[in-house]
């Protein structure tokens, strides 16, 4: 295989045709710019166009990808990313809009984001949204800042924020980022928030406690209303971290569970695309008490008209420069617009059955590591397996030898080698068998030839990768040969 | 080991004329696999009882030292920061870490022997 | 129902397997006060083809660069993207793949972010770039972040010709903690004033910022600038356009230690500003502080080539609340995209644009000088914009736009002293005709 850089390939000279030389005669910058300020070298390869083409088509080719790949990755919701989001965003009316340009100028883009926010306000029963975040991380960054704002304005000084010992790394470290104490919350033998020991923390310097539901252990926390009711009575508030949102549509929402902040990923729960791990979007939705703390600007209507609202009273200002990713707006805006309501009701459950149905089947050959009705996704543990001397790894590279994309491996941290697995409602029942099938096989594997699996993966463009070598002797860049 | 002590959080501790040498126990390291990154106090640093005292790091979870001991940072092993597989190699010499100056030998007596140390390990496996 | 495959007797047969009657049963465990006792006030799904239609005319309401003649810049630049690019870009194996944890599935991506990588340390001149964060904004408040952390200061200054936006999401990210942020003023040049600069720098402060081009369109005195606060033990930050640096000299050779900013220019749609990418790079020794993913080269097993993301160990999945940020993606398709723009682009390609775009400006502000009225606020060490002061400037911008001319951003909103200020952009896709008939239209609608 050809394994060189960008950087080995073209030769020097070589161009291609793209613009045009402006129609007078041009002047080199060293004419008008002092020579201290200009660069001499520019180490960029030449090359042409075709060759470009085929370099970078053939990166594509080493890839999984969703559309040609099973992808049982749990948190991460891995639907189907549907053609017509694509197309319709990649119009020029929404790509070819400046965001200075007059408001009366983009009147379709605002009114579609106005329209986006109508329907997720339905959907969670939150009364406003701001779509400026790129992801769910900015978006958890934006509602925990809304929530130091909300009590700072109340002259209260709190400095806690309680989070599940199952909970996702984003959390404390957003938590950590607004200047917050990080204070864990054990989960209790149901793999459930443990109510005595979140009495015991709860007290007048609460802040907040975030939380998902279903939890990461795709189990409902079926104490969430006694839990807002713990935490409001001491005037601390609830983050609804959606990224679990999926198996809920149409059937509850987090204002009812108590909660008064939250954030959707739209790349899990509303099919625009993972892009290699990015443009995301996070929009984030708070009750009526929050409305005034959102991030500026928010799309607003008036006389029929549109328009940016920068007059917002305690906003916690800007987490980013223009108005969000709005191309991944579209997309999910279409998504919702196809859907409706019956279909987004028919995601949710779906998304729980096939996700019960791989439980079901796959519990007599690996150990739940809770066994009770689960929402969208299961968590196994491999211990049986690690008993054989295989782990949760072993297996996850083997996987990738019958082109499944390996579940979430080792989360959450409080299940020993744990496989986490979120089937999503866009696969078939072909594909969820031929998943058991081959966690089945792959079990068998274990007592008949180990080591193929610990040297798995066999049929990849590399083999096992050395992870520990790339730590130890950081390489990230490409060096020209002098 | 001999005139060994250990820590619950897995150090190991080696008095040598008044000076603790520190490292990490087989079982820690065990338990992070391959060590690829070591952070280290500077010497003349003066450390209290159960502050930090650095960080090890493998490709999949980083995890805090810890001082069992207060007393003065007096000597470090450098040559780790370039040979952090030391610390798998071989634990309890080439990859000794951090050398103290002890302010208060009684707080040796908070430390434990090895059959103790023995039987905290074998508990925290279950 | 779109995109659900069971059909209803694949349901059954699902829920029998599964052992329950009915899908309500999967959903017992919900308290029943919480389970929503009608369905949501939604419309009904609509087939693609009226999706389409809806969209359509939504997006038929805006009014697209194609239909005016924009000068349009201030931190979102419309740069001409090959036809090559969005075929690249948007194959499925890079749209709709996850982030790479399984290197061995994903050597394609980590490739090509490891050549984005590369791209970014040679633009910048610096030693390490991560794989990308969200924008020129955050990256920004990372940058800022990264540079406190690493001197463990509380103090900032910043110069106030960085973009206002950049600013105002510093102020937010800073918030939660008790920093403290200063803003540099600007000489009448339209510079970061030195002697304020020199006044202000004490031993508290950690870090100062910098934009070059600044806001205004000028280049910085970066060697400067970085050698008066480096005498103080401070470390420089600076935003650049990674287009400019086709040009100017790489922000390493400045003696800067960290460099950020916005990719957009680097293959992004205008899009009404975003997504887009924000890049981050620094010095070497700097590495364990620089958040976000990086990629590294290794090998495998059997000691072929590969690369994997590396020293994960300082992102939020493991180190939880004391990782260096929260981030926990990035914008890969973006970074990606990036790398397959300066590729096709090529060293001559991308030189030629942004001298073009550089040539264009130039004349753009020699014709506004001509005109008598119009007031060229600072001199021409621009790249591709700058800002001129009339009479009047708002209501001049609502005349022009009447002639399909978006004439620049208006300034007196965002610096209050500037009242009667545009700021005005050449990229390459301007030509000598646009910027003909644009001067044309100012003198038309001056009195």
């Amino acid at each position: 295989m050809d394994k060189k850089l960008i950087f080995e390939k073209g030769s020097e000279g070589r161009k291609n045709s793209y613009v045009k030389k402006p129609s007078f005669d041009i002047v080199e910058p060293n004419q008008i710019i002092p020579e201290k300020f200009l660069r001499q070298d520019l180490p960029l390869p030449s090359l042409g166009e075709f060759e470009v083409v085929r370099h970078y088509t053939n990166l594509a080719n080493l890839n999984f990808s969703l559309d040609a790949n099973f992808y049982p990755l749990g948190s991460c919701t891995m639907k189907y990313n549907p053609k017509v989001n694509e197309e319709l965003a990649s119009l020029d009316g929404f790509i070819k809009l400046h965001p200075y340009q007059r408001e009366d100028t983009i009147q379709g883009a605002l009114e579609l984001i106005y329209s986006l926010e109508d329907i997720l306000c339905e959907i969670t029963g939150m009364k406003k949204f701001t779509f400026q975040a790129s992801s769910g991380a900015q978006g958890e960054f934006i509602g925990m800042a809304i929530i130091k704002k909300y009590h700072d304005s109340k002259g209260s000084r709190r400095s806690k924020v309680i989070v599940p010992d199952s909970s996702h790394g984003t959390n404390p470290a957003t938590a950590a980022l607004c200047g917050y104490d990080v204070v864990v919350v054990d989960s209790n033998d149901k793999g459930l928030v443990d109510l005595d020991k979140l009495a015991k923390l709860v007290d007048d310097d609460t802040a907040a406690i975030m939380l998902t539901n279903p939890n990461t252990l795709g189990l409902f926390e079926e104490n969430i209303c006694q839990i807002s009711e713990l935490i409001h009575k001491k005037g601390g508030l609830l983050y609804y971290d959606g990224a679990n949102f999926n198996p809920l549509l149409g059937i509850t929402n987090p204002v009812l569970m108590g909660f008064d902040v939250m954030h959707l990923n739209f790349h899990k729960t509303f099919s625009t695309p993972h892009g290699c791990g990015g443009p995301g979007a996070g929009a984030v939705g708070v009750v009526p008490e929050l409305v005034d703390f959102l991030p500026i600007p928010v799309v607003a209507k008036k006389n029929n008209k549109f328009y940016f609202d920068y007059k917002i009273k305690h906003t916690i200002g800007r987490v980013r420069s223009f108005y969000g990713n709005f191309s991944v707006l579209i997309k999910a805006y279409v998504y919702l617009l196809m859907l409706g309501k019956e279909g987004l009701l028919r995601v949710a459950q779906n998304s729980v059955i096939n996700a019960n149905y791989i439980k079901e089947k796959l519990k007599g050959h690996y150990s739940l590591a809770y066994n009770s009705r689960c929402m969208h996704e299961v968590v196994f543990s491999c211990d049986k397996q690690k008993e054989k001397g295989v782990s949760a790894l072993d297996i996850s590279k083997r996987l990738l030898d019958y082109k499944i994309h390996p579940p979430t491996m080792y989360f959450p941290l409080i299940v020993k080698e744990a496989l986490m697995v979120e089937p999503t409602e866009t696969e078939s029942k072909d594909t969820l068998d031929y998943f058991i099938k081959v966690m089945i096989e792959i079990d068998k594997e274990i007592n008949q030839n180990p080591d193929k699996l610990k040297n798995s993966p066999h049929t990849m463009p590399v083999k096992r990768v050395n992870e520990v070598a790339a730590a130890r002797f950081p390489n990230l860049k490409y060096t020209y040969e002098k | 080991m001999d005139g060994m002590k250990y820590t619950k959080s897995h150090e190991w501790v080696k008095i040598e004329n008044g000076v603790a040498v520190i490292g990490i126990t087989d079982y820690a390291k065990d338990q992070l696999g391959d060590v690829v990154f070591i952070e280290l106090p500077d010497v003349g640093q003066r450390v209290v009882k159960s502050s930090q005292l650095g960080t090890v790091e493998s490709t999949k979870t980083a995890s805090e030292i810890y001082t069992p001991l207060t007393g003065e940072v007096i000597a470090v092993n450098d040559g780790l920061v370039d040979n952090p597989q030391w610390v798998n190699e071989s634990p309890f010499e080439k990859g000794w870490m951090v050398k103290i100056k002890l302010s208060d030998e009684n707080q040796l007596n908070d430390l434990l022997d090895e059959g103790a140390y023995k039987e905290f390990v074998s508990k925290e496996k279950h | 129902m779109p995109y659900v495959l069971n059909t209803k007797k694949e349901i059954k047969e699902l829920l029998r397997e599964i052992g329950v009657n009915s899908v309500d049963e999967l959903y017992e465990q919900l308290p029943a006060r919480l389970k929503f006792g009608a369905p949501l006030d939604l419309p009904h799904g609509f087939s693609e083809h009226q999706v389409r239609k809806r969209v359509k005319a939504l997006s038929n309401k805006n009014v697209s660069l194609e239909e005016v003649n924009s000068f349009l810049g201030a931190g979102c630049y419309d740069h001409y993207i090959p036809s090559a690019f969005s075929f690249l870009l948007n194959q499925s194996q890079f749209l709709t793949a996850y982030t790479s944890y399984q290197a061995e599935s994903s050597q394609g991506i980590l490739q090509a972010i490891y050549e984005y990588q590369s791209y970014i340390c040679f633009l910048t001149g610096t030693d390490i770039s991560n794989a990308s964060l969200f924008d020129g904004a955050s990256s920004f408040a990372e940058a800022v972040l990264m540079s406190l952390r690493i001197k463990r200061k509380k103090k900032v200054i910043v110069s106030e010709a960085i973009h206002p936006e950049y600013r105002e999401t510093l102020k937010t990210y800073l918030s939660g903690f008790d920093f403290d942020i200063k803003e540099a003023t600007c000489n009448k040049e339209g510079f970061v004033d030195q002697e304020w600069l020199n006044k202000n720098i004490d031993e508290e402060v950690g870090c100062f910022a910098f934009s070059s081009p600044n806001f205004f369109g000028l280049i910085e005195d970066g060697v400067k600038l970085s050698s008066l606060v480096k005498e103080k033990g401070v470390l420089t930050v600076m935003v650049t356009n990674p287009f400019s640096l086709a040009i100017f000299k790489d922000p390493a050779a400045l003696g800067v230690d960290i460099v950020c900013g916005d990719g957009q220019v680097l293959g992004g749609n205008v899009s009404l500003g975003g997504p887009s990418f924000g890049f981050l790079a620094a010095k070497e020794r700097y590495l364990r502080q620089m958040p976000g993913r990086i990629v590294g080269k290794t090998i495998d097993l059997l000691g072929t080539v590969a690369y994997c993301l590396t020293l994960q160990t300082r992102e939020q999945h493991i180190r939880r609340e004391k990782a260096t940020s929260n981030i926990c993606s990035n914008q890969a398709l973006n970074a990606i995209g990036a790398a397959i723009y300066l590729s096709l682009l090529g060293k001559e390609g991308f030189r030629d644009m942004a001298l073009y775009s550089f040539n264009l400006a130039q004349y753009l502000y020699q014709r506004l000088g001509e005109i008598k009225g119009v007031n060229l606020k600072y001199g021409n060490r621009v790249f591709n914009e700058f800002v001129w002061e009339v009479k009047d400037a708002k209501e001049l911008i609502n005349k022009l736009y009447k002639k399909k001319i978006i004439a620049g951003l208006y300034l007196g909103d965002k610096y209050p002293r500037m009242d009667n200020c545009i700021l005005s952009c050449c990229t390459e896709k301007k030509s000598k005709e646009d910027i003909d008939d644009f001067i044309e239209e100012i003198k038309e609608n001056m009195d």
